[in-house]
This record gives C-alpha cells, structure tokens and sequence, in this order.
C-alpha cells in the first residue's frame, strides 16, 4: 500500500471520529496540532485505524507515535 | 495553581507532558478546573507519598514512569474493549497470575494508582461527595469498616470528620496493599487486618462500611454486596463506589451503565438511599456516550 494511500486513509478516519471536516494532516502534524486529539480520542482513533487497515498494534506502538508519520510508518510496516 | 505551594503536582504534569504528550493534554485540562481547596488536599497527599517514595529508596520520576506504564496498560485494555466489548480478563485466578501474583505488575500498578488519586479529578468529585455523607452520618458511626483501602484517604477523611471517636477497621486482601494503606494513612486509630473479606467474621457490626472501587475486580459482585450487609448493623449504611466501561487489567465484572450496578445492589439485599455518578473525563453528556467513557458511581446503600 503506498505510503500517500495510508496517509488519506488515517486523515478520513481522523475526520470521522474528531468530527472536523477541516482537518488536513501531514507527516509532522502532531497532537498539539489538532485540538481533540487527546488520550481518549486516541484510543478510538486506534480503534478505527486497527477495523480501517485490518491490523492490530502493540501496547507500545499504541503509546509510541510522536507525529502522523510515524503512526503512518507503523501502519505501512504491517501492510 | 500557586506555583510554589504546587511544585510537586507542576513536576508530575511537566514530566507527563514530556513523556506523553497525549495524556498530559487531559490531565491539563481536568487539573484546570480546580481550585485552591483541591491542590491543598493533593499537595497533602503528594508530600505523604512522596515520603513514602523515599523511604523506599524512590524518586517521584520512578513513580511517574510507573504510572505511565500502567496508562499504557489502560489504552491498550481499552484498545481490546471497544474492539470485542468485554472485558480481557474473565476470572479472578486469570487476574491473580497476571497481576496479584505477578510482583513487577504489582510494583508499577500499585505506584500508578497512588498517583492517579489526584489526576484523575473525578476521583476528587466523588471523595467530596464520600465526606458530605460521612458528614450526614457522623453522629451514629460507631464501628467503621474499610474493605480494599490501598490509597487510604477515605478512611483519613472517615476518622477526621468522626472526631475519631469510632472503632476503625481496614479488611484488605493484600499484603502490599496494607502496608502501603499503613504509610498513607497517618492516624494511630486504624485496625489493619490482612484479610479475605469472605473470612473475615467480626464480633460486632459495623454502622458505616466503605467499600471503594472493589466491585469491579470480583467475579461475583452480588455475593460480594451480600457479604457486606452481613456485617452491616440494622440501620448501617454502605458506601460503595464503583465504575462502568473501565478497561483495566484487573478488572472482571463489567458494568455497561448504571442500571447494571443498582440490579447487583438489589439482588444483595439492599435498597439504595443515595446516589451520585460523573464521568472520568471532564465533558458534555452526550460527547461522554458517543465515545462511551467511564463513569464512576457511587451509592449510599441500606439493608431492605
């Protein structure tokens, strides 16, 4: 799966479940860029990510992204 | 927040934010709403635990790691419960070998607990509303009994708003837990029994019993309640707390919503004379069911 590919997928679901249709994310967008990305969103946001992509994360995975391109690198490292 | 009166809880969430950005983004915003009355009541607890800390030889940045490990066990418990909607454990003996029996699980639970009583602020709502019923019922409390008391401040604030004028009794089943419940607690008037609670057969009955954040660790929470009101006097009261849709790696009997813990409270034998709930995080009713966060109840129960 191309790495663009996972990217626009991660920003649908991001769109969905903080409910902002504005939302752009790049590779260096990190949580103090989006203000609902929070512990609790987050762990929905993995949620629909692990349904989206058909993969599952480890405990630390979960904890380990600093910005969307790593959890894009994660995702990719599965597909 | 006073800054120097609050250099303690300022570290904690300076090195939160530095190791999690994510969680610190909510414990920023719940600490936010607080006022001076509750960074005293922290402030006391931090400087009792950070004692504890290190009489054992500890700093508060090994706590904070502690506590960071058992949110990364949280996320990924809860990661699982919005997948299959249940639970991960299922049975108390499959939690005693992953947790209770496991001592590096135990070691950074136990310190990650401690300091959650002051994080997460909702535990803050409910202690307040634990010490205006201790309030209500001062006059007629002569034996108190605490079942599972590891942080220890419900039964500080039982003994302060008492006179300590009772009988006070802690039932725990751990051994670790007690001694941690010893440390925090700095009153010569409790009674520390290491004990299961189901072999627990006092001489006498008590007229208050607390009974924080235990149901949800059991298999059987109605004999679990109906053990309580064997202990309870005619007239006692039990207070009990407990939380819905809270993934943790200890936690067995789910409760979905409210209705499911008032059912177990009537199957026990109990009618409930008062009751108060809120949200673990700070935000609208209807955000809080759209992404089905935790609730912690809290009830005031008699016998029938």
């Amino acid at each position: 799966m191309e790495r663009n590919e996972i990217l626009k997928q991660v920003n649908a679901i991001f769109v969905d479940i903080l409910d902002n249709e504005s939302l752009v994310l790049t590779d260096s967008t990190t949580a103090n860029d989006v203000e609902d990305w929070d512990s609790l969103t987050h762990i929905h946001l993995v949620v629909a990510i692990e349904k989206g992509f058909a993969i599952r994360f480890s405990s630390q995975e979960i904890q380990s992204w600093n910005n969307i391109g790593e959890l894009v690198d994660c995702i990719a490292s599965k597909k | 927040m006073n800054q120097e009166q609050n250099s303690t809880m300022n570290y904690i969430v300076d090195q939160i934010t530095v190791k999690n950005q994510l969680h610190s983004k909510k414990i920023i915003k719940n600490l936010a709403k607080f006022d001076e009355a509750y960074f005293n009541r922290a402030n006391d607890f931090l400087k009792r635990y950070v004692t504890l800390l290190q009489n054992e030889g500890k700093t508060l940045d090994y706590s904070i790691d502690c506590y960071l490990q058992m949110i990364a066990d949280v996320n990924y418990e809860s990661v699982q419960f919005f997948q299959t909607g249940e639970y991960t454990s299922k049975s108390f003996d499959e939690v005693n070998q992953r947790v209770y029996n496991n001592p590096n699980v135990m070691e950074y639970y136990m310190h990650g607990l401690l300091l959650s009583q002051f994080l997460w602020t909702h535990h803050y709502d409910i202690l307040l509303y634990f010490n205006k019923i201790i309030n209500q019922n001062a006059a007629h409390i002569n034996n108190y009994l605490e079942v599972g008391g590891g942080h220890g401040l419900y039964i500080s604030e039982a003994i302060g708003i008492t006179g300590a004028k009772a009988n006070y009794d802690l039932v725990d089943i751990s051994k670790s837990s007690l001694d941690i419940a010893k440390r925090m607690i700095s009153n010569d008037k409790v009674n520390y029994i290491l004990s299961d609670v189901f072999e627990y057969f006092p001489e006498h009955k008590y007229d208050f019993i607390t009974m924080g954040e235990v149901l949800e660790h059991v298999e059987d929470p109605v004999a679990l309640l109906k053990k309580l009101n064997s202990l309870l006097s005619d007239n006692g009261k039990l207070f009990i707390t407990t939380p819905t849709n809270a993934p943790a790696i200890d936690h067995i009997f789910l409760f979905r919503n409210a209705d499911d813990i008032r059912k177990v409270i009537h199957e026990a034998g109990f009618n409930i004379e008062n009751e108060f709930s809120i949200y673990s995080e700070d935000m609208p009713a209807e955000k809080a069911e759209k992404y089905k966060v935790s609730m912690m109840y809290a009830g005031v129960l008699v016998k029938k």
